[in-house]
C-alpha cells in the first residue's frame, strides 16, 4: 500500500490513541458516504458482468459493474490480472489504522492474540468489500486457504500478518515457485507445522508432509512415505530467530541441527554436506512437479469453474509447467473459459457476507459484529485448525443458512454497530426497484429470478432485500 | 512496512522466546474452530413468530448411536497402553506412562485392565463402566489407508472405505440413513459441528448445528418468516433442502427450549464444547425428537510436540472426553439403554516418541464402545506386538482389526440395519468380534 504513512497521518494520526482511531473511522465512513451513489438500475446487458463479478470477485456493486461495462470483458480481465496498489481513500483510511499492516512479528508481541486476529479479519473483510481489485482479493482467499495457518497455534498469530503480506498478497498473481519458497521461509507456517522442532536426530514430518500433500503435489501426486521422511530431513534446521537482541520471528537457518547426510527426494539426489540449499532444492523440485501442476490447476478449476475435472484442466496444467508456474497465465485461461462448462459454486460465509455488503452498498467497519456473524456461520477467518483450509463442498455449508438469515435480518434493520445501509438512497434512480433487483443487481424479470420475485411481496423494501439475500438463489456465487 | 526500531530489544534476556506459548492454546485447539462460534450472544426472545407454528414431533424410542471422532490421530498407545511390553517403555522413554504396578498414585500411572493393558488416568471417570461390563476397547484398529494423511485417513473412515482408491457417494452414516427412509423423523441425524462432517454428508435431513441454545431466528417479523417459508418451498438444490429442514427444526426447538435444560442425577458436564454438545444431545434424547444418529467431534489430537503423559495435552483432551461421557451417562439414566457411544480416530501415532516429546502420524490406534448392550469389561485385540519386526511402515503399531468390522456390528445389531453390504461396500467376509449383545 503506497499511500500509507503520509495519508494516514493527514487523516487522523495513526499513533494517536483511541479517540483519534474512532475519528479515523468516522472520516472513513464519511469519505465512503459522499462517494456512494444510488444503485444503477440493472440492465440485462450486464448479466454476464454480474456473473463474472460473482465468480471472480466478491459480487457486484456499482463501481465494479460500471468498470466492467466500460472496459469490456477482455480489458477488464487484463486490468484485474495486473492490479495496482491504488485503493480508494476511505479503504486506505480504514486499513491504515490497523497495526498489523505496519509491524513485523517482532513488534506485535505486546498485542493480545485476539486483537491481532480481529485486525486480520477486519482487513480481509474490508479489502474484499471495497477493493476495486476484486480478482486479487479472490486469489488471496484461495491462497490463504491453500496455505492455511491456524492463528491460535502457539505464536503463529504474531507471524501470520507478515505471512499474509509477504507470502499470500505478494504472490497471489505471481510465480508459484516463488510463493512456495516464501511460504517455506514464513515462520508462521514453520511454527504452525512444527518445523522448528525438527532436528537431524529427530526430524519432524509435519511440514514436509503438508508441503507435498497440500501445498504442492497433492495426495495422489506421486510421492511416498519415504519421500516425506527425506523432505523432512532436508528441512531440518529451518527455524526462526529467537536470539537475544534479535528480531524474533524472522526466518533463521540453524546449521547445527541440519541433517547434512545425502538424501533422495522424488528420485533427485540431494548431495551431502550442504545447508539451507537442501530445502531450497526441495522447493524447486516440488513446485514445478507435474503432480503439482495437476493439483493446483484442479483446485483452481474447482474454485472458479465449480468442477475440478473441468475439460480445460489438462491445458491449464500444461500452461502451469510451460510458464514455470505463472499464476497469472493460468488464471487468464480460466477467466477466458468462463462460463463454458461452469457449475454452481456455493458461497462460503465470507463470500456471502461480503456479497451482501456489496450489493446493499453498506458502509461497514468490518469490526466485531460482522466478524461474529462470520464465526456464527462457521468461517472465523484464520481460525480453521487444520492445514487444508476451510472446506469447499456445498454440503459443508448448508447448515449455515440460519446464521445467514440472521445476518441479513440484522443488516437490513441496521442493527449492526459500525455497519449501515440506506435502502431509500439505493432506489433514488428508480423507485420501482425491488429487493430482488437490489440484491442480485439483475432485473427481477430475469428467467431464474422471476419466481423468487413473485414470492417476495413484503411491503417493506429492507425486508424484501433481506428475503432476497436469504433465498436459495443468493447462496451461489 | 514500518519497523519500530525502538522495540526489538524487548525480550526475556535469555535468548528464549520473548513470550511463553499461552496456556490457553491447548484448550483452544481442543475446541478448534468452534471457539468463536459458540460465543454468539444474541437470540430472539422465545416468543417469536415461530411459536405460532406448532408441529408435533414423532416419538420413536429407537436406538441411538453417538459417533465421536477424535480428529488429528489420537495416540491409542497412551490411551490404552500395553504396559506388559518392554518395548513400550523402551520406545517411549519420556512419554510412556508408569505401569499399574508402580508405586505412584493412581493419577500418575496406568490403571490395569486385564494384566496386559492399562488405561490413561484421564479415563478413570469411566473405570466403573469398564468394571460393570459396559465399556469395551478394541486395539490395533485402523483402515487400509497408507497415506499417513489426516484428511485421507479421516475421509476413508468417514466414508466407510478401506482406502481412498474406492469410490462411494457420501458418508457411511448417510448411507445408513438413506437406506432406511421409513424411519423418518424431524431430527433424525444431527452433528454438533460448524460444518457437516463426511460421515453424514449426503444424508437427507441431517443438520450440522453448533449449539442448540443459540439456534434461533433473530427476526420477529411474522411476514418475513412466512415469506421465508414460501421461498424455500420450492427448489431441489442442497441449499433449498437444507433450508426446509432448518425451518422444521426451528419449530421443534421453539416448543422445547434447550436453554432451560437441567441435567438429571446431578450430572456435571465439563465446561467445554464437547461437554456442551453431549449435554444438548441428552436434551434431544429426553425430548424424543426422533434422534437416531448424533455426530460429535473432538479436535486437537495431532500431538507432534509436547503431548505429555499423565498431564498435558493428550491428558486434557482425554479427560474432556471421559468427563463428558460420564456426565452424559449419568444424565440419561435408563434412557442409556437405547444408546451406544462409539469413539474412533483416523490413525494412531508412531510408537517411538520424537524429539519434540511428541509422536508423529502412525497406523493402529484404539476404538472405544460404551453402552449397556456392549459386551464390555474387555480389551479386544489381536495384538501385533511392539518388537521392531512387528511394527509396520516407519515404526507404527500394525493394524490387525479393520475398523469397519466394528461399525458393521454397530450398524447391524444396534441400528438394526442389515444392509451393511452397501454401507461398507468392499468389506471382506470376517468373524464378528461379538462386541454387542444381540
Amino acid at each position: 500500500m503506497k499511500l500509507s504513512r503520509r495519508e494516514a497521518i493527514a487523516l487522523a494520526g495513526v499513533t494517536a490513541g483511541a479517540a483519534a482511531l474512532t475519528g479515523c473511522n468516522t472520516v472513513a465512513n464519511y469519505t465512503y458516504g459522499v462517494t456512494r451513489e444510488p444503485i444503477i438500475p440493472p440492465d440485462p446487458k450486464d448479466n454476464e458482468a454480474v456473473a463474472m463479478l460473482n465468480r471472480f470477485g466478491f459480487g457486484p456493486n456499482n463501481d465494479s459493474i460500471k468498470e466492467l461495462h466500460q472496459l469490456g470483458r477482455k480489458e477488464w480481465i487484463e486490468r484485474q490480472l495486473n492490479p495496482s496498489e491504488k485503493l480508494p481513500a476511505h479503504l486506505v483510511a480504514r486499513l491504515e489504522r490497523l497495526e498489523i499492516n505496519h509491524l513485523g512479528p517482532w513488534d506485535l508481541r505486546d498485542w493480545k492474540e485476539d486483537a491481532i486476529i480481529a485486525q486480520m479479519q477486519q482487513a480481509s473483510i474490508l479489502r474484499a468489500t471495497y477493493s476495486p481489485w476484486q480478482l486479487q482479493e479472490r486469489m488471496v482467499d484461495f491462497w490463504t486457504n491453500h496455505f492455511n495457518i491456524f492463528a491460535k497455534k502457539g505464536l503463529a498469530v504474531y507471524r501470520k500478518p507478515w505471512d499474509e503480506r509477504n507470502v499470500i498478497r505478494q504472490h497471489a498473481l505471481g510465480k508459484f515457485p516463488e510463493m512456495i519458497m516464501a511460504s517455506a521461509k514464513s515462520t508462521a507456517m514453520l511454527l504452525y507445522l512444527d518445523q522448528q522442532n525438527s532436528t537431524a536426530s529427530h526430524p519432524n514430518e509435519n511440514y514436509g508432509r503438508e508441503l507435498l500433500e497440500l501445498h504442492t503435489l497433492g495426495v495422489n501426486g506421486g510421492y511416498n512415505q519415504q519421500d516425506v521422511m527425506e523432505v523432512a530431513r532436508c528441512f531440518t534446521g529451518w527455524s526462526e530467530e529467537r536470539g537475544f537482541l534479535k528480531k524474533k520471528g524472522a526466518f533463521l537457518f540453524i546449521p547445527e541441527i541440519h541433517d547434512k547426510k545425502e538424501k533422495t527426494v522424488l528420485g533427485h539426489k540431494i548431495p551431502a554436506g550442504r545447508g539451507v540449499e537442501d530445502g531450497e532444492d526441495v522447493v524447486k523440485i516440488v513446485s514445478l512437479h507435474p503432480g503439482t501442476a495437476n493439483h493446483i490447476t484442479s483446485k483452481l478449476c474447482e474454485y472458479f469453474l465449480g468442477n475440478k475435472n473441468h475439460p480445460i484442466q489438462p491445458k491449464l496444467a500444461e500452461e502451469f509447467i510451460s510458464s514455470e508456474g505463472d499464476i497469472k497465465s493460468v488464471m487468464r485461461l480460466i477467466l477466458n473459459t468462463y462460463p463454458n462448462g461452469q457449475q454452481p459454486v456455493i458461497k462460503r460465509p465470507l463470500d456471502f457476507i461480503v456479497s451482501a455488503l456489496r450489493s446493499t452498498d453498506a458502509a461497514t467497519d468490518a469490526a466485531g459484529p460482522v466478524q461474529q456473524a462470520l464465526a456464527n456461520m462457521g468461517q472465523p477467518l484464520y481460525l480453521w485448525p487444520m492445514p487444508d483450509g476451510f472446506p469447499t463442498e456445498t454440503s459443508a455449508w448448508t447448515s449455515s443458512l440460519l446464521a445467514r438469515w440472521n445476518f441479513v435480518s440484522r443488516l437490513t434493520s441496521n442493527d449492526f454497530k459500525g455497519t449501515k445501509i440506506d435502502p431509500n438512497r439505493m432506489i433514488k434512480n428508480d423507485e420501482n426497484l425491488d429487493g430482488v433487483a437490489i440484491a442480485f443487481r439483475r432485473p427481477a424479470t430475469s428467467q431464474d429470478l422471476k419466481q423468487l420475485s413473485k414470492s417476495i411481496s413484503h411491503p417493506d423494501l429492507a425486508a424484501q432485500i433481506a428475503l432476497a439475500l436469504s433465498s436459495p438463489e443468493f447462496q451461489w456465487r | 512496512m514500518a519497523i519500530n526500531k525502538n522495540n526489538w530489544t524487548y525480550c526475556d534476556g535469555e535468548g528464549r522466546l520473548d513470550r511463553p506459548a499461552p496456556k490457553i492454546n491447548r484448550r483452544q485447539l481442543l475446541t478448534g474452530a468452534a471457539t468463536l462460534i459458540a460465543s454468539g450472544v444474541w437470540w430472539a426472545s422465545p416468543k417469536t413468530a415461530l411459536s405460532q407454528a406448532y408441529i408435533r414431533s414423532d416419538k420413536t424410542n429407537g436406538n441411538i448411536l453417538i459417533s465421536l471422532f477424535l480428529r488429528g490421530g489420537a495416540d491409542g498407545l497412551n490411551i490404552v497402553a500395553p504396559y506388559a511390553e518392554d518395548d513400550y517403555y523402551r520406545l517411549r522413554p519420556s512419554l510412556g506412562i508408569a505401569s499399574p504396578k508402580s508405586r505412584k498414585p493412581e493419577n500418575q500411572r496406568l490403571t490395569d485392565l486385564d494384566g496386559f493393558f492399562g488405561i490413561n488416568p484421564a479415563l478413570l471417570p469411566l473405570i466403573s463402566d469398564y468394571k460393570e461390563g459396559n465399556l469395551a476397547f478394541v486395539h490395533a484398529v485402523g483402515s487400509g489407508d497408507q497415506s499417513h494423511s489426516h484428511f485421507e485417513a479421516m475421509s476413508t473412515m468417514e466414508l466407510g472405505l478401506n482406502n481412498q482408491s474406492e469410490r462411494v457417494s457420501g458418508g457411511w452414516l448417510a448411507r445408513h440413513l438413506n437406506s432406511t427412509p421409513e424411519r423418518q423423523a424431524p431430527l433424525r441425524a444431527i452433528s454438533f459441528t460448524s460444518t457437516m462432517p463426511d460421515r453424514v454428508s449426503g444424508a437427507h435431513g441431517a443438520l450440522a448445528i453448533n449449539s442448540l441454545a443459540e439456534y434461533n431466528l433473530q427476526n420477529e417479523d411474522k411476514i418475513f418468516l412466512e415469506q421465508l417459508g414460501k421461498i424455500y418451498e420450492r427448489g431441489d438444490t442442497e441449499v433449498a433442502e437444507a433450508g426446509r429442514d432448518i425451518l422444521k427444526v426451528l419449530k421443534i426447538l421453539n416448543q422445547n427450549d434447550p436453554k432451560g435444560y437441567q441435567p438429571g442425577s446431578g450430572a456435571n458436564y465439563p465446561n467445554s464444547e464437547l461437554g456442551r454438545a453431549f449435554k444438548e444431545t441428552a436434551f434431544l434424547i429426553k425430548n424424543d425428537v426422533g434422534l437416531e444418529i448424533c455426530c460429535l467431534d473432538s479436535v486437537g489430537w495431532d500431538s507432534h510436540i509436547t503431548q505429555g503423559n499423565t498431564d498435558g495435552w493428550l491428558y486434557e483432551l482425554l479427560s474432556d472426553v471421559s468427563k463428558s461421557i460420564a456426565a452424559f451417562r449419568a444424565d440419561l439414566g435408563k434412557e442409556m439403554n437405547r444408546v451406544i457411544i462409539c469413539v474412533q480416530t483416523e490413525f494412531g501415532r508412531r510408537v517411538g516418541e520424537n524429539s519434540g516429546l511428541g509422536t508423529d502420524h502412525g497406523a493402529g490406534s484404539c476404538m472405544m464402545l460404551l453402552g449397556n448392550s456392549v459386551n464390555g469389561g474387555k480389551v479386544y485385540a489381536d495384538w501385533p506386538g511392539l518388537v521392531p519386526d512387528k511394527l509396520s511402515g516407519p515404526g507404527d503399531l500394525a493394524i490387525t482389526t479393520d475398523y469397519r468390522t466394528i461399525l458393521t456390528e454397530v450398524t447391524e445389531k444396534h441400528l438394526q440395519n442389515l444392509q451393511t453390504n452397501t454401507i461398507f461396500p468392499n468389506l471382506p467376509q470376517h468373524q464378528s468380534l461379538q462386541l454387542i449383545a444381540k
